[in-house]
């Protein structure tokens, strides 16, 4: 007989409490020394006094603001040009039919097994080659078509009844129409998964724009805080967990605020 | 006939996949106005005809006309003709209201245009309460009169229905049934309606298409389809029970290359006649289906359930004209055939058991 007993209880409470304060500390030490004083970088004392000083110090030693936009700019771009062109790929995938079809979307699955770090070398070579080093597109532009994208967005649209999509034509929907009124409104939750992966991603990604990137005007957030916290000698701890907070403050927020809307496109498009 | 009348013309048209024809040189006129029934059973061809004419699919040869128009290389939506499909294809993110005007926002009708067609539609349809749920929200019937109001609603001649009654129960079906049939009427809709349930056939139908093995067996109205179908074929598909075929030497001691075929309700106990062997009995509550044996040829009697039950043999008879011939060999029917010339099988069982 398998019963929970009281003992084994106790067991999974524990670990999963254990689990989750390991994984909260490094972001609850960026809490506690942000909003502290240098001073009490590595002293707890709940009676500490609380300040502000370490964002106003982090704001104005580096330009987050610019860091802010490029970030911004980087990640909307990125998801617009994938959404836009990975929607198209993945329909003409699901429903239309071309020779050579298997072949090229064999080739498209293939990208996906490639880790895009082997390919830095070379990215850098072609972005060269297209005078786009140290460029915002530069960044982004590797990404733009995404394997993933289009498997996870041809999948979804193989699910939809080709009764609608027949029912669409049959009411004088052109092929984009079809595409655009049936086939994007269904495969909604998919895209919403993606695109939050997506912007994770690319808010977090690090090494490809460090290399591609050598001036404040096109750096992201990843790239100007490495620097902020290498570089200047004079900075301590306190100021640079502020900066931390700060640039993760805006994906944190989303999460937190919309997490059920999130896990539920997540379940519904099937990825986890 | 003029040529006015015909609101689709199927001209020679064959569908290839790979080897196999789905479709092999089919041609046949559909009247305007008329409610045209393609009725056959599974893989006969009669969904890719219809599939055809809608412009979905693209036939392999022979040449489609509509009002006169070849289709070539027409999309679907600039045909003239709606549909309602088997599934009821109502999109799940859209509202009842939007769904119905569906087609309109496609075309971009001016929304007053709109407003006050819905507003017809809705009322015929008594869909008035339901026009802000979701597709998901309502029952099979429903969503029926939801697939139907968007077809309607298009106020194109011609509807082409793909089997749209098979989800629905049967009491709904039968409600359908004198439903669709008065929209059909009231609108002067030409409806080409794919089935394959020869009920819904022979009570809607202006015009029976029979198909099968992706070739026409015979066009006619129900009355013609049921007391002289053509082909062997048409006569053991429709009827409930259908139609009994026996070998002519079964009854007669006639020629051998002929068919003769027999509604089980023209059959009817006698004294004298070819004898049977009984196999069982069904009781249907009006009537009794009897299933016999004829010198190897199974058949089917039915007879008013009041009657009493045969023995184990019995006798069975018929009228002169309740018999249909057909040549053995090509299953078509013999329309001059003359029954006096035969004389019937006299074989006497009686004194080989006696």
């Amino acid at each position: 007989m398998i019963g929970e007993t009281l003992f084994d209880r106790i067991l999974i409470r524990a670990a999963g409490t254990i689990l989750a304060l390991l994984w909260i500390a490094p972001l609850a030490y960026a809490v506690w020394a942000a909003f502290h004083p240098a001073a009490y970088e590595a002293r707890f004392d709940l009676l500490a006094p609380l300040t502000l000083e370490n964002f106003y110090s982090a704001w104005s030693q580096a330009p987050f603001s610019r860091y802010f936009l490029n970030t911004a700019l980087l990640v909307g771009m990125i998801l617009a040009a994938q959404l836009v062109l990975c929607t198209l790929a993945a329909f003409a995938f699901a429903r239309l039919d071309f020779p050579g079809k298997s072949f090229l979307f064999g080739l498209i699955l293939v990208q996906l097994l490639v880790m895009p770090d082997i390919l830095l070398v070379e990215n850098y070579k072609t972005m060269r080659a297209l005078g786009l080093v140290d460029t915002i597109i530069a960044i982004g532009l590797p990404y733009f078509a995404s394997g993933f994208a289009i498997f996870l967005l041809r999948q979804t649209f193989m699910t939809v009844p080709k009764e609608l999509d027949d029912a669409a034509r049959v009411e004088g929907c052109s092929l984009i129409g079809v595409l655009w009124r049936v086939y994007v409104p269904l495969g909604k939750p998919a895209m919403l998964a993606f695109g939050l992966v997506s912007v994770s991603h690319h808010w977090n990604n690090f090494l490809w724009p460090l290399i591609i990137t050598n001036s404040v005007e096109t750096r992201p957030l990843t790239v100007g805080l490495s620097i902020f916290a290498t570089t200047d000698s004079g900075t301590t701890w306190s100021v640079i967990n502020a900066a931390t907070l700060m640039t993760s403050a805006p994906l944190l927020l989303g999460f937190l605020l919309f997490q059920r809307q999130f896990v539920q496109s997540f379940m519904r498009a099937g990825i986890k | 006939m003029q040529i006015s009348d015909i609101a689709i013309q199927i001209d020679r048209v064959t569908r290839a996949f790979d080897r196999n024809r789905a479709l092999d040189e089919v041609s046949v006129p559909i009247r305007a106005g008329e409610f045209t029934v393609l009725l056959g059973p599974s893989g006969c061809g009669k969904s890719t005809l219809l599939r055809l004419i809608a412009g979905l699919d693209t036939q392999t040869d022979g040449t489609i006309l509509i009002e006169g128009q070849d289709m070539r290389g027409t999309p679907p939506g600039a045909r003239g003709l709606s549909m309602v499909f088997q599934s009821y294809a109502l999109f799940p993110h859209l509202s009842v209201r939007q769904n119905i005007l569906f087609g309109l926002a496609v075309r971009k009708t001016s929304r007053a245009v709109q407003a006050e067609r819905l507003k017809r539609v809705a009322e015929m349809m008594g869909l008035g309460p339901l026009l802000d749920r979701k597709p998901s929200q309502l029952s099979g019937g429903q969503q029926q009169r939801v697939a139907l109001a968007r077809a309607v609603i298009s106020d194109r001649p011609i509807c082409l229905m793909d089997e749209p009654l098979s989800n629905l129960d049967a009491k709904l079906r039968a409600d359908m049934r004198v439903e669709l049939r008065s929209i059909q009427k009231q609108l002067g809709l030409t409806v080409v309606y794919v089935t394959h349930d020869q009920v819904e056939a022979m009570t809607m139908a202006d015009r029976i298409i029979v198909m099968n093995g992706g070739r026409i067996e015979q066009v006619g109205i129900p009355e013609a389809i049921y007391a002289r179908p053509e082909t062997t074929f048409t006569a053991s598909f429709i009827g409930t029970p259908p139609m009994n075929l026996f070998p002519a030497s079964a009854l007669f001691s006639g020629p051998a290359n002929l068919t003769v075929g027999i509604r089980p309700e023209d059959l009817h106990l006698t004294d004298a006649g070819p004898r049977a062997d009984l196999v069982g009995v069904e009781y249907l509550g009006a009537d009794r289906l009897v299933a016999g044996q004829i010198n190897g040829t199974p058949f089917v009697l039915r007879q008013p359930a009041q009657s009493p039950t045969p023995r184990d043999r019995f006798h069975i008879g018929w009228s002169q004209t309740a018999m249909n011939a057909f040549d053995a060999t090509t299953g078509k029917r013999l329309h001059d055939f003359d029954f006096s010339s035969l004389s019937p099988n006299q074989k006497d069982f009686d004194h080989e058991t006696a």
